[in-house]
C-alpha cells in the first residue's frame, strides 16, 4: 500500500515535469542560419519609395533569372543563385511611367565592401549638385555676355 | 515628366532630337534677328534656374509623386527662347540629378519646351485680346493661370504620346500620368497666375510675352 503511493507521487511528478518543460532548453545552444537575400530598394531621390514597380533580375549571361515587384517600402528581394556572382537588376516604375533604372549587383564585391551599395552615396550631396548647376549657369551666362559684349565692341568700333 | 533611358524606341527618340534641334536653331536665329539685349541674358538664366531648381519640389500623390515645372511660366517670361532654356534645364538636370537620361533629351525638352511655347501663345493672344482688357492685372492673372495651367496638361499629354507611341498601353499611361498631374496643374495655374499678375503691376517689361525683349 505504502510502495503504491510512492509510485503514484512519484508519477505525479513525472507528469509535472513533463508538463512544465519549456520550449527553451536551459542549457543547450542552437545556431540557426540562413544564406540572405540580396535586397534593393527603389526610390525617388528627395521624394518616396518606387513601391509597386516592376523588378527584373537577369544573370550575367542576361538570362531573366526571376521577376516581382517592389513592396510599399519600395524593396524587393530574392534569394542568390548558386555559383553566381553578378546580376543586372531593373526596375520599371509602375505609378510614373517613363522611370526606369538599372543596377549591377556583383556579390564579391560587395563582400568586399560594406555589404550595401547605394547608387546615392557615391555622389555628392544634392546641395552641392545644386550649386553645381547654378554654377555652370552663372557661366553660361558670363560667355553669353561676353559675346554679346564682344559684338556690341565690334559694332561700335565699325562706326 | 524625365523619361529615362531605355524606355522610349528608336524613332521616338530621333524624333525628339530633331524637333529640339529645329526649335533651338528657330530661336537662335529669332534672337539675332530680333538683336537680343544683353539684360535678357540674366533673365534667361534666372529662370533656366528656376526651371533647374523647381523639379526638386515633389508633391506626393497617392503612390507615387510628381513636382513642379512652371513651363508656363518659362513661356511667358521668355518666349521662344523658353525652348533652349528648357534644354539648358533639362541638360542640367540629367547630368547633375540623373533626371531623364541623355537619349531622351530631345524628347523630354520636346515634352515641356512646346508647351512652354503653346503658354506663350495662350498668353499673348489673352493680353491682346479685348477680353478683360479694362482691367490689365487681373487679366494677366487669368490668362497667366491658363497658360500656366494648360502648360502642364500638355506636358502631360505629350509624355504619354511619347511612351504609347513606344509601345507602352494607352489606358496605364494615360491615367497614370495625367491624372497625376491634374493636383500640379492646378497649383502651377494658382502660382503662374499669381507672378504674372505681380509682374505685370510692378515690372511689365520683364514678360517677353508682352514685347519685353523688343527692340
Amino acid at each position: 500500500m505504502k510502495i503504491k503511493r510512492v509510485f503514484a507521487i512519484l508519477a505525479l511528478l513525472l507528469a509535472l515535469f513533463c508538463v512544465s518543460i519549456s520550449e527553451v532548453s536551459a542549457h543547450r545552444l542552437v545556431i540557426d542560419h540562413e544564406i540572405g537575400e540580396i535586397g534593393i530598394k527603389a526610390y525617388f531621390e528627395g521624394a518616396g519609395p518606387c513601391r509597386d514597380a516592376n523588378v527584373k533580375v537577369y544573370d550575367n549571361e542576361s538570362n531573366l533569372y526571376l521577376e516581382g515587384v517592389t513592396d510599399e517600402k519600395g524593396y524587393f528581394g530574392f534569394p542568390p543563385e548558386s555559383g553566381m556572382e553578378e546580376y543586372t537588376v531593373t526596375v520599371d516604375a509602375v505609378h510614373m511611367p517613363g522611370h526606369k533604372e538599372e543596377t549591377v549587383i556583383n556579390l564579391s564585391q560587395a563582400a568586399a565592401g560594406a555589404g550595401t551599395d547605394s547608387a546615392g552615396g557615391t555622389e555628392m550631396p544634392l546641395f552641392t549638385r545644386i550649386i553645381a548647376g547654378l554654377g555652370y549657369l552663372i557661366g553660361l551666362a558670363g560667355a553669353a555676355m561676353a559675346y554679346v559684349g564682344w559684338k556690341l565692341k565690334k559694332k561700335y568700333e565699325g562706326r | 515628366m524625365h523619361i529615362s533611358d531605355g524606355v522610349l524606341s528608336a524613332p521616338v527618340l530621333a524624333a525628339g532630337w530633331i524637333i529640339t534641334a529645329v526649335f533651338i536653331a528657330l530661336a537662335i536665329r529669332w534672337s539675332k534677328k530680333k538683336g537680343i539685349e544683353v539684360e535678357v541674358i540674366p533673365k534667361l538664366s534666372v529662370m533656366t534656374a528656376i526651371f533647374f531648381v523647381v523639379c526638386l519640389v515633389h508633391i506626393p500623390i497617392g503612390p507615387t509623386c510628381v513636382h513642379f515645372i512652371l513651363a508656363g511660366l518659362l513661356g511667358i517670361i521668355l518666349g521662344i527662347l523658353a525652348y533652349p532654356a528648357i534644354f539648358i534645364g533639362l541638360v542640367l538636370q540629367a547630368f547633375l540629378f540623373q533626371f531623364g537620361g541623355i537619349t531622351t533629351l530631345g524628347v523630354n525638352t520636346v515634352n515641356v519646351g512646346i508647351p512652354a511655347l503653346i503658354a506663350y501663345v495662350i498668353f499673348q493672344r489673352g493680353m491682346k485680346s479685348e477680353l478683360l482688357s479694362s482691367r490689365r492685372g487681373f487679366s494677366a492673372g487669368v490668362f497667366g493661370a491658363i497658360a500656366g495651367g494648360v502648360a502642364v496638361f500638355l506636358i502631360a499629354v505629350f509624355t504619354a504620346s511619347a511612351l504609347i507611341a513606344s509601345g507602352e498601353k494607352f489606358t496605364g499611361v494615360a491615367v497614370a500620368i495625367i491624372g497625376a498631374h491634374i493636383p500640379v496643374m492646378i497649383i502651377e495655374a494658382i502660382v503662374v497666375g499669381f507672378i504674372v499678375t505681380f509682374l505685370v503691376r510692378v515690372k511689365p517689361e520683364v514678360i517677353g510675352s508682352l514685347g519685353g525683349d523688343k527692340k
